[in-house]
């Protein structure tokens, strides 16, 4: 019990000794450290959350430091779920990085907001030529200054088994309708349809399950843009259809599907027992992993009935980016660094070796999926807006939006309070037309 | 204090004895003995407390302090949707959890202590399985139970429909209605044994001469048990609930392994612990450390004013059974 206790007030001020240990001690970094033995030689200390691609970026970095021989780049990856406070911790003292990667949109704001970025505009030449869509997630959301080289996008769409399909003689729909008689189809042979999750850790995979069936019923970015120009609202009555959407298809998810988490879809649809799996890029990896021999297709969802938007979209946001610490001690190299993560060479091996869309333009994926999702998102993408436009305050839009589709597959509320609840979350600090 | 006195005693006659040692204040001893422990208290308890009193009076921008805010976080925290409605739907949900693993918990762990105290055949062994699940961390024992509710591929719905009870199985945790009570159930699973020791303890220090005399008066099982053991356990019963009050409204580990950080389903198992951790880490917005500090103070005002007054009211119970 007691254990309990102190573990309970570890807990409750873990925030408070976060925010107070400048330079946090243990995980400083090595940039005034320098090598010895090569006089003149720079190293740069890069931060990251990805400590499963170590290896990755030890090779990505090598190629670089052929090119720029006077520096040396260290590669510390920290912890996904502590990095947010180890990088705030890092840039306010001295032990920090000298570039670090960065969350995108909201994510991004309260480093931006105590001043512990460089800002890049000027800087770094090659972002003029970066998407505008994707550059958005590396802006202060105030200043409208860039403060990181973007590396990643993800898309969103629906992944099915190829196999699967042949067997049960279906082929990726056309229309929403044919996608429903094949989920069906699917149901009737005993087959979930879409391996979709609604559990506990799983309630953050809600909005974008809802994206991918119901961004083109809502109106896309043209649905976006009038929100935050303040002609409409959330409770529009194309918004609530299209989280109508969500429950419409709840009998062609898994049985209970509130009770399902996330490891249990992905092994229903690695094994075979799901046909279609409505996630974003970033599960094709891992699913390839767990059975790199299954086959697997990819598709763009067919609008619904009644949707603003008549053409397939695929909803995407940027993942991320490279941005230099305000402080860091060896700004000018630290420069060179994200100055080449702008490069279509880096854009390249990112791509190559960590199976990701790149953000650089011009980068084509080697992979024939990747490629595909590439292909769809650049010809009639569209921001998930939701993570890209209402992740600036507290409450932020897609956290109230998860909870409200929970409540709604567990049947404690419907399409429309859903909606209200977005919309009123939001207002409480969304001004509409900044 | 019992302790020093009675450690003073020995070193008193080790003096006149004259074993040849220096005199040593006593305020010294205690010093050595107590310094450790107040310096790592101070640190890693009276300082981040004071801090978050601090940062909660603060407005911020990411970890920048940009001006004093007075008590406008408490203000947001109370007012802004959606924290309004979920910071009383996690004090409720507290609260039951509270109740719910009082009675269950305190209940069966007196229940287990008599039974241990009267039949003594394998009370070691028993005591040792009661007490084990709470050496296991709540993380630990939250994700082992979700495993076994799990309603694809747990044990615990295929037994179940093993022995024909298939109306029975439920998907556990994915159910309004169920999800709470189960969670209040393996907390109460986990911590059983806590209880049990500590009346088993206080069991066999009352003297067996009251019940003799109680049995000579005439008294029934029941009778003896309801005025003569139940009154004498009143110190171990304050502290199992203070403890229990304590780490209930603290729950933060088992709830996260079993509901996650929104407290699945649909809010329906979230408690003070969780919404603390989404505004200050899940959400992560630059007001986070400001609110999440308020929510951290207020929770630690209640509990600690709770707490003195319930250790007040046993201890004035306590001193009418003397």
């Amino acid at each position: 019990m007691k254990r309990r206790w102190i573990a309970g007030a570890i807990g409750v001020l873990a925030v408070a000794l976060a925010a107070c240990a400048p330079g946090g001690g243990a995980s400083g970094g090595a940039s005034d450290g320098g090598d010895k033995a090569d006089a003149g030689k720079v190293t740069l200390s890069l931060w990251s959350w990805r400590v499963e691609d170590v290896k990755a970026y030890e090779k990505i970095l090598a190629t670089f430091e052929e090119s720029h021989p006077k520096i040396h780049v260290e590669f510390k990856p920290f912890q996904a779920t502590e990095y947010n406070n180890i990088l705030a911790t890092g840039l306010s003292g001295s032990g920090g990085p000298d570039v670090a990667q960065l969350r995108a949109y909201g994510g991004l704001q309260p480093l931006v907001e105590a001043d512990q970025l460089l800002p890049l505009d000027g800087k770094v030449d090659a972002l003029s030529g970066f998407d505008a869509k994707l550059l958005e997630g590396a802006k202060g959301h105030k200043d409208g200054k860039i403060y990181g080289v973007p590396f990643a996008y993800q898309t969103l769409q629906v992944l099915y088994n190829k196999k699967l399909f042949g067997d049960n003689g279906i082929q990726p729909p056309a229309t929403w309708d044919e996608m429903i008689a094949a989920a069906k189809k699917l149901k009737a042979a005993g087959i979930t349809p879409f391996a979709v999750a609604a559990g506990p850790d799983a309630t953050w995979t809600l909005p974008i399950v809802h994206e991918i069936f119901g961004n083109a019923r809502y109106g896309g970015t043209a649905f976006r843009d009038a929100v935050l120009g303040g002609q409409k609202k959330f409770t529009d009555p194309d918004f609530t259809a299209s989280v109508k959407l969500v429950k419409d298809l709840e009998p062609y998810f898994p049985k209970d599907v509130v009770a399902v988490k996330i490891p249990d879809v992905q092994a229903l649809f690695a094994t075979g027992k799901a046909a279609m799996y409505p996630t974003g890029t970033f599960d094709l990896a891992p699913l390839l992993k767990a059975d790199p021999s299954l086959e697997i297709g990819v598709f763009q969802v067919p609008p619904p009935p009644g949707s603003p938007e008549t053409t397939p979209v695929t909803p995407g946001w940027a993942d991320g980016s490279f941005g230099v610490n305000a402080k860091s001690a060896h700004q000018a190299e630290a420069l060179e660094l994200v100055k080449w993560m702008a490069t279509p060479e880096f854009g390249q091996l990112y791509a190559t070796e960590l199976k990701q869309l790149s953000a650089v333009p011009g980068v084509t994926p080697s992979d024939p999926l990747l490629a595909e999702m590439a292909k769809n998102y650049a010809a009639n993408g569209a921001p998930y807006t939701l993570l890209v436009d209402f992740r600036y305050g507290q409450p932020n839009g897609d956290a109230v939006f998860r909870d409200e589709l929970q409540k709604m597959l567990a049947g404690q509320t419907g399409p429309e309070a859903a909606a209200e609840s977005v919309q009123k979350g939001i207002e409480q600090w969304f001004k509409p037309g900044n | 204090m019992v302790q020093a006195r009675e450690l003073s005693a020995p070193r008193r006659r080790a003096a006149r004895t004259g074993a040849g040692r220096r005199y040593v204040p006593r305020w010294r001893v205690l010093a050595v003995f107590l310094l450790p422990a107040l310096l790592l208290y101070s640190v890693f308890i009276v300082y981040p407390l004071v801090s978050a009193l601090d940062y909660s009076f603060f407005e911020w921008r990411g970890i920048r302090q940009v001006g004093f805010a007075g008590f406008d976080n408490y203000r947001d925290l109370l007012g802004i949707y959606p924290y309004d409605e979920q910071l009383w739907r996690a004090f409720a949900h507290n609260a039951l959890f509270f109740a719910g693993t009082m009675l269950i918990q305190t209940t069966v762990g007196l229940l287990f202590a008599l039974l241990l105290f009267r039949y003594g055949r394998g009370k070691r062994f028993l005591q040792g399985a009661f007490t084990t699940p709470y050496l296991v961390d709540p993380l630990v024992v939250g994700y082992l139970w979700s495993l076994l509710l799990n309603p694809m591929f747990g044990p615990v719905n295929a037994l179940l429909e093993a022995v024909g009870l298939d109306s029975w199985a439920l998907p556990w945790l994915g159910d309004t209605r169920t999800a709470l009570p189960i969670v209040v159930l393996v907390n109460a699973w986990q911590w059983v044994g806590f209880p049990m020791l500590l009346f088993s303890a206080a069991l066999a220090g009352i003297p067996a001469e009251y019940h003799e005399a109680a049995r000579v008066d005439g008294a029934s099982a029941w009778q003896a048990f309801r005025r003569v053991t139940l009154p004498l356990l009143t110190p171990a019963i304050g502290v199992v609930s203070v403890l229990t009050f304590i780490g209930n409204f603290n729950a933060f580990g088992l709830v996260y392994a079993m509901s996650g950080s929104t407290g699945s389903p649909a809010g329906s198992t979230d408690v003070l612990g969780l919404l603390f951790y989404r505004v200050a880490f899940v959400e992560g917005g630059v007001e986070a450390i400001g609110r999440s500090s308020a929510l951290a103070v207020l929770m630690f005002v209640f509990i600690f004013g709770v707490s003195m007054l319930a250790t007040s009211y046993f201890r004035r119970r306590e001193r009418k059974l003397v």
